[in-house]
């Protein structure tokens, strides 16, 4: 037996400081020792039982590992130590592995102080720019209205919208044409689904979706009078706001209209979304701007950013989305803080009238359409906080002949800017803008056939359900905020956790908040002195009505006792101010007597 | 002069340059690459969790041949596919687990039940059988096996039998435990506690120490000998009496008893004053039990016709099997391999089951091995989310499980209350909750 025992002893993990010596020493001679590390049988077995070196992971933890010694559940610490110590590594590693990074941004450098960006013409950035760049700069000659133009998520394919009618769909790095039709009605906005396979163009009455060959697959008859589509890819949500002022979510893998929410604003024809948390963001026509989600009935935030309507709203997609340019029909463009809606952070006034569109690019380049030119600025400037009412320094321009300016498209891993005219559209390059590493996994721009339909599969099954959708995308997998099933016990002990289901009545409508706590147990306030109980005692006998305990009163008595009616509310404590005051009247009275003189009648006072 | 450089992409980098080449791939981790990783992940561990429940088809194959119901199964050292079952109809059968066939048929070995069976350790070559009919008999596996080629007369009917680890020797239980030889046809010792009069119901040896034995009675005991000084070491007394027990096959001092209460129970054998872990889920009694050679799970059936899967250190939510056709399970033991588990059950069938549910047989390859080890990650790693935890855990269960379940939850939780109550209503300090722990143990005995 004793054999056995020193077996079991002897099984702990090689690298482990045994606890039998220190136990030993600490416990002193009283406790005999478990296990003597010249016991034979704990070093042959002490080798079975541990890891391998090759498979150990030598290397020291980083210093920032989180310490759970607090934690007195032994399971629970180990797991938490082992967890945390993974993610650190991980951490590690990850750091490396921004040097695998392969390609540079772009941009453009002033070399003498008297230099700047703004002078330089989008020619001499052409002849500077190597052969595949430069193909980037290109001028789409078209009749049909002024256009508005949309790119894939992998910045490949260009979808463009004619007022008038004229819809296609192209690659415009090889020119390949996928569909070119002619819908001969207004067309307001176009935009890609997942990937260039399918696009939502909204027509006068209704939206429609078509194929990459440009086959009309469905009419979308919900969306009535569409201006403006989004589409969320992570979500396959397809959602359009319209003349009618109704915001329409429709799930595109399933077909099923998710919900619509009235804005109540009248007709909408501003919409972006949040690219890091699905938020959809609506202008309106009072100069507000609010954010959507398909689980609220109402906006999640209403601003008032314009004193007019509000004509274009875009979202930094290089800072996590959290900030925010509007532009409205006063000539003003403002960028917004979406962490703190008190007040822009800057803001500036263009000239040249019209209708000014926003946009920024995936490396928080932002672009201004005004008049007849595009100005775009370089990010730290734009979000620095600034009094003056002037616009932050110019990065670049270029001018535009074509009035209307109807849209502004950064392309995706690419440094290019299409602007939609009344003459078609003009892609201009804009050094730095595009973010220069893709990652293949999200949106690869050379991807092939079979990548392409594998990443379809792929979406769809890491499809997020709709009601994910919140300001905070981290919500999802933080800790639940505490429960408030919970009791505090009075003589300072901590709180311990009690399910709602075991509580006491009277507890759980304490939690619930239902509890009645203007009622007060008469006993509870006369805990002073034996006069003041006695006469208590008496009052409650003078109140007491006959028949009080009858069954049926009492019956009544006990449903009356936790309905919360504002009525009676209202009377309580208007009695209670009345009690009040003729208490205080009593005091002043009782007070005022002893200032009057000492009467002859004193003699006949009770004595306290 | 300002100095200008543009993005381009060089598509030679991107493209496969012949055909049939991969494709490149590129990485970019910046977490803005990646909007909504954590919801997508969560999605993905939802559809891993709920793929897992899709492809949990356990059941492999019934082996038929008994009359009656089976009694006890058995393992045959140092080979897979060879288990022995013994009836109550006095029938043993040996089994190929692959070929699912019979190899060996004994219909009377016994007359009365065949109550316990053992493999000797040298390979499994000889059957050692014990029955209510106060015999012990040796058969020859790879022999007809009409007649044993040894019977060992006892004086009353023995429970249960187990061989030594490495010598001839072997252990019945009866109304004492006794030690024999193979060679000789009396016991060679008779081993009691002093105080016992009751009877023994199963009996097995250490598997690292292999003089030492341990015992369970019908008095609610758990003892422990030690055949070299030929005395009962120390004896256990608890609350329910224990109807198997198992010696963990990779922790020497420990041992899982299958108990009278609907729990199992998992003893330090250093510290017997309360058991190391509880494991509840059973809703009647657990009638047998038995550790996977890797120490890491056990399975244990009960009388509720249920087939229950552990983990080793985790005392709730088994994996857990049944079938509309089986009846009580009263025995079950582990594949060599970790991979199946046979059950025995009232029903006269001896199942198998895989040990997880939703394991793939057969060759998988490399890409779908990751593809499972990267779903059960996602699982581990969400398993705090309520959703999937919800569709990892639930388990359908037979209408009768279910509400027995139920019906004891309710009468727990009233006692509790109950308990509480009086503790409430009582002076402060009189009586003290009672860790679950604790309460098992009423005396330990030396």
């Amino acid at each position: 037996m004793d054999a056995l025992i020193a077996k079991a002893d002897s099984i702990q993990p090689l690298n482990k400081k045994r606890r039998s010596t220190k136990n030993a020493a600490h416990s002193g001679p009283s406790k005999p020792k478990k296990a003597s590390s010249s016991d034979q049988t704990l070093n042959s077995v002490a080798k079975h039982t541990s890891i391998p070196k090759s498979l150990q992971d030598t290397r020291a933890l980083p210093e920032d590992v989180l310490n759970y010694k607090h934690i007195a559940n032994k399971k629970l610490r180990t797991h938490l130590h082992r967890q945390s110590a993974h993610s650190a590594r991980a951490q590690e590693l990850l750091e490396d592995a921004d040097m695998l990074l392969m390609d540079n941004a772009g941009g453009m450098e002033v070399e003498s102080e008297m230099d700047r960006t703004w002078r330089v013409g989008q020619s001499s950035i052409v002849e500077s720019s190597g052969q595949e760049a430069a193909k980037g700069r290109k001028e789409y000659k078209l009749d049909g209205g002024p256009y508005r133009s949309r790119y894939t998520r992998n910045g490949r394919h260009l979808a463009i919208a004619g007022r008038t009618g004229h819809v296609a769909t192209f690659d415009w790095q090889t020119g390949t044409m996928h569909a070119e039709l002619q819908l001969q009605e207004t067309c307001r906005d176009i935009t890609f689904l997942q990937d260039h396979s399918f696009f939502a163009v909204a027509q006068k009455k209704y939206a429609f979706i078509y194929d990459r060959d440009g086959v009309e697959l469905h009419c979308l008859k919900g969306h009535i009078e569409p201006t403006r589509l989004e589409f969320l890819p992570y979500h396959w949500l397809l959602a359009s706001v319209g003349n009618p002022g109704y915001l329409k979510y429709q799930d595109t893998s399933t077909g099923q209209l998710l919900v619509e929410h009235r804005t109540k604003f009248g007709a909408c024809n501003v919409m972006t979304q949040n690219l890091h948390n699905a938020v959809i963001h609506l202008g309106h026509q009072n100069g507000c701007v609010t954010l959507w989600t398909p689980n609220l009935p109402h906006p999640a935030v209403q601003l008032l950013a314009h004193m007019g309507p509000v004509v274009s709203v875009a979202v930094d997609p290089s800072e996590g989305g959290r900030y925010m340019a509007t532009a409205g029909r006063d000539g003003a463009v403002k960028v917004w803080d979406c962490r703190n809606w008190k007040g822009a952070v800057r803001e500036w006034t263009v000239r040249g009238g019209g209708d000014p569109e926003v946009d920024w690019s995936a490396r928080g380049y932002l672009s201004v359409a005004s008049g007849g030119t595009v100005n775009v600025y370089n990010p730290p400037s734009i979000h620095t906080p600034f009094n003056a009412r002037t616009s932050p320094p110019l990065y670049l321009t270029h001018p535009i002949p074509h009035r209307p300016l109807t849209s502004v498209r950064f392309a995706p891993f690419q440094d290019i800017l299409t602007i939609g005219h009344s003459a078609g559209l003009s892609s201009i390059i804009v050094p730095g803008s595009g973010e220069p590493n893709f990652d293949s996994r999200e949106a690869d721009p050379f991807e092939n056939k079979k990548a392409r339909s594998e990443r379809e599969v792929k979406g769809l099954l890491d499809k997020i359900q709709p009601d994910l959708i919140t300001l905070d995308p981290e919500m999802v997998g933080n800790l639940a905020p505490p429960s408030k099933m919970t009791t505090t016990t009075f003589d300072g002990k901590p709180a311990v956790e009690v399910p709602y289901a075991r509580l006491p009545r009277i507890e759980r409508l304490r939690v619930s908040g239902k509890i009645d706590e203007t009622e007060e147990n008469p006993e509870d306030v006369g805990d002073g002195d034996e006069e003041t109980k006695k006469h208590i005692k008496e009052e409650r006998e003078k109140r007491k009505m006959r028949g009080k305990g009858k069954s049926l009163k009492r019956y009544l008595r006990k449903q009356r006792k936790n309905v919360i009616d504002p009525a009676a509310i209202a009377i309580r404590t208007k009695l209670e101010k009345q009690k009040e005051e003729k208490k205080r009247a009593i005091d002043a009275a009782a007070k005022g007597g002893e200032k009057q003189k000492p009467s002859a009648l004193d003699r006949f006072k009770r004595s306290k | 002069m300002v100095k200008i450089s543009v993005l381009q992409h060089n598509p030679a980098e991107h493209l496969a340059m012949r055909p049939g080449d991969p494709t490149p791939t590129s990485r970019n981790l910046n977490p803005l690459m990646h909007p909504f990783a954590r919801a997508r992940e969560r999605t993905r561990a939802l559809n891993a969790a709920k793929m897992d429940r899709m492809f949990a088809k356990p059941f492999i194959a019934s082996l038929e041949g008994h009359i009656d119901a089976v009694e006890v199964l058995c393992r045959r050292p140092g080979s897979l596919t060879g288990i022995a079952s013994g009836s109550w109809d006095g029938g043993i059968l040996m089994h190929n687990l692959s070929s699912r066939k019979e190899i060996l048929k004994i219909p009377q070995a016994h007359k009365g039940k065949v109550s316990g069976l053992c493999f000797s350790p040298d390979g499994g070559e000889r059957l050692l059988s014990c029955g209510v009919d106060r015999n012990v008999k040796l058969w020859a596996v790879d022999g007809e096996g009409i007649t044993p080629l040894n019977v060992f007369p006892g004086k009353a009917a023995f429970n249960s039998i187990d061989h030594h680890r490495t010598d001839s020797l072997f252990a019945t239980a009866s109304n004492t435990v006794q030690i024999w030889d193979e060679t000789k046809s009396a016991p060679i010792t008779n081993l009691t506690f002093p105080t016992s009069t009751e009877t023994i119901t199963s009996v097995r040896f250490n598997m690292s120490e292999s003089s030492v034995l341990a015992s369970i009675g019908s008095d609610r005991t758990f003892t422990l000998y030690d055949i070299r000084t030929g005395k009962a070491e120390r004896r256990v007394v608890m609350q329910m009496q224990s109807n198997a027990l198992s010696w963990s096959p990779t922790f020497p001092t420990t041992v899982l008893l299958a108990s009278e209460d609907h729990n199992l129970y998992t003893f330090d054998i250093r510290h017997l004053d309360t058991p190391t872990q509880i494991y509840k889920a059973h809703v009647a009694a657990v009638m047998s039990c038995d550790w996977s050679p890797t120490g890491q799970e056990f399975v244990s059936g009960g009388w509720d016709r249920t087939v229950r899967i552990w983990q080793e250190g985790v005392g709730r939510h088994p994996e857990v099997y049944h079938t509309k056709r089986m009846q009580r399970v009263t025995s079950s033991i582990f594949s060599g391999d970790a991979r199946f588990v046979m059950s025995g059950s009232d029903d006269g069938n001896v199942r198998i089951w895989k040990a997880k549910a939703s394991e793939k047989l057969g060759v998988i390859t490399a890409r779908e091995r990751a593809a499972m080890e990267y779903r059960q990650s996602l699982k581990d790693r969400w398993r705090i989310d309520g959703e999937v935890d919800r569709v990892a855990r639930t388990r359908h269960l037979p209408k009768s499980v279910h509400q027995t379940a139920k019906l004891k939850t309710t009468m727990l939780e009233a006692q509790r209350v109950k308990d509480e109550r009086r503790r409430k209503h009582s002076r402060a300090g009189e009586s003290k909750p009672k860790a679950e722990r604790k309460k098992l143990v009423i005396t330990e005995q030396t």
